[in-house]
């Protein structure tokens, strides 16, 4: 799920930016600093939307370096364990496949692939129930259910199911042609 | 982390921090990261340099999964959807995924049936129709 959180960083400026445009300086950093990373607690921060509030500076003694506190909102995506959401296909293999939703991967082994549904290979990969009407490969739409998530300094990576009432795939881009 | 062992999302489980932040739909997402894109674009001629991965991939997949195109349908969204009581987190599942059945909509958020809340089966279809009918006219 995106959320919009407010969030707190302590900014180290360097004295040669101090002048007119410092504010804006501290901004520039602050999202080349936050955007793109990734935390355990706040997931991934796709982008800076606003900055609430600059502190007061404090200088670093000895080395003249200035650290602001620096309060901002941004839009993050955070995974939950228990969330259900759609994501696209982007591998697919005899383990399970795995998905993409925003930057986070997902998952799915085979246990936790409906029974029905039998791992073809070829050049396309896929998993297809007995009578064909269902087919699972690269680039196919699935709705899962996260059911755990491993979180890394800078990575979240989670697992998921697809064996559940109202979860599979949504729309698949063979089917159509 | 003590609090992590207990994260549900399907018991609303997520966290103060997340549970009293504002969630967003994935169409809202697309509508701000759109405005962001624009002000990179005249800011620099080439803003592909400044785009993080991580803006990139939630760019095309809130694209990909936005139920509501236009600004005025994802307003009206989040409106309908607030006048249920529904929590933050509830009202984003349900507006990503437009369930269209009532069984689809418990299944997608168990926790609008618990807690003893007053979701009957009918207030829920209702809702469920007014967000199809969005659509529709859209």
């Amino acid at each position: 799920m995106f959320f919009h959180i407010t969030l707190e960083r302590n900014m180290q400026l360097h004295p040669r930016h101090f002048g007119p445009h410092l504010r804006e300086k501290l901004v520039a950093k602050l999202m080349k600093d936050v955007e793109g990373t990734c935390s355990g607690r706040h997931g991934f921060v796709v982008a800076i939307t606003n900055v609430e509030d600059i502190g007061k500076g404090l200088i670093r003694e000895g080395t003249g370096f200035v650290t602001f506190p620096v309060k901002y909102q941004c839009v993050a995506f955070r995974p939950f364990k228990g969330e259900i959401l759609e994501a696209v296909v982007t591998m697919v293999n005899k383990m399970g496949f795995f998905a993409e939703a925003g930057p986070v991967q997902i998952f799915v082994s085979n246990h936790l692939i409906p029974d029905d549904m039998e791992f073809q290979s070829g050049d396309m990969p896929n998993y297809t129930t007995s009578d064909g009407s269902v087919k699972i490969q690269k680039d196919s739409e699935v709705r899962l259910k996260i059911i755990g998530t491993r979180v890394d300094a800078t990575e979240i990576f989670c697992i998921g199911t697809i064996k559940d009432d109202f979860l599979g795939v949504i729309n698949d881009p063979g089917a159509a042609s | 982390m003590s609090g992590e062992e207990e994260e549900n999302a399907a018991e609303l489980k997520i966290g103060e921090e997340f549970l009293r932040a504002k969630c967003l739909m994935n169409c809202e997402v697309a509508l701000i990261l759109d405005r962001k894109y624009e002000q990179l674009q005249q800011l620099s001629d080439d803003p592909t340099n400044q785009i993080s991965q991580v803006f990139e991939k939630s760019m095309q997949y809130v694209k990909r999964f936005s139920r509501y195109k236009n600004q005025d349908a994802v307003r009206q969204v989040r409106e309908i959807l607030s006048r249920y009581q529904l929590a933050e987190f509830e009202l984003c599942v349900l507006g990503n995924l437009c369930p269209e059945t009532v069984e689809e909509a418990i299944a997608m958020v168990p926790s609008i049936k618990r807690k003893g809340r007053i979701h009957e089966d009918d207030a829920i279809e209702k809702m469920l129709n007014d967000l199809s009918l969005i659509k529709k006219f859209e």
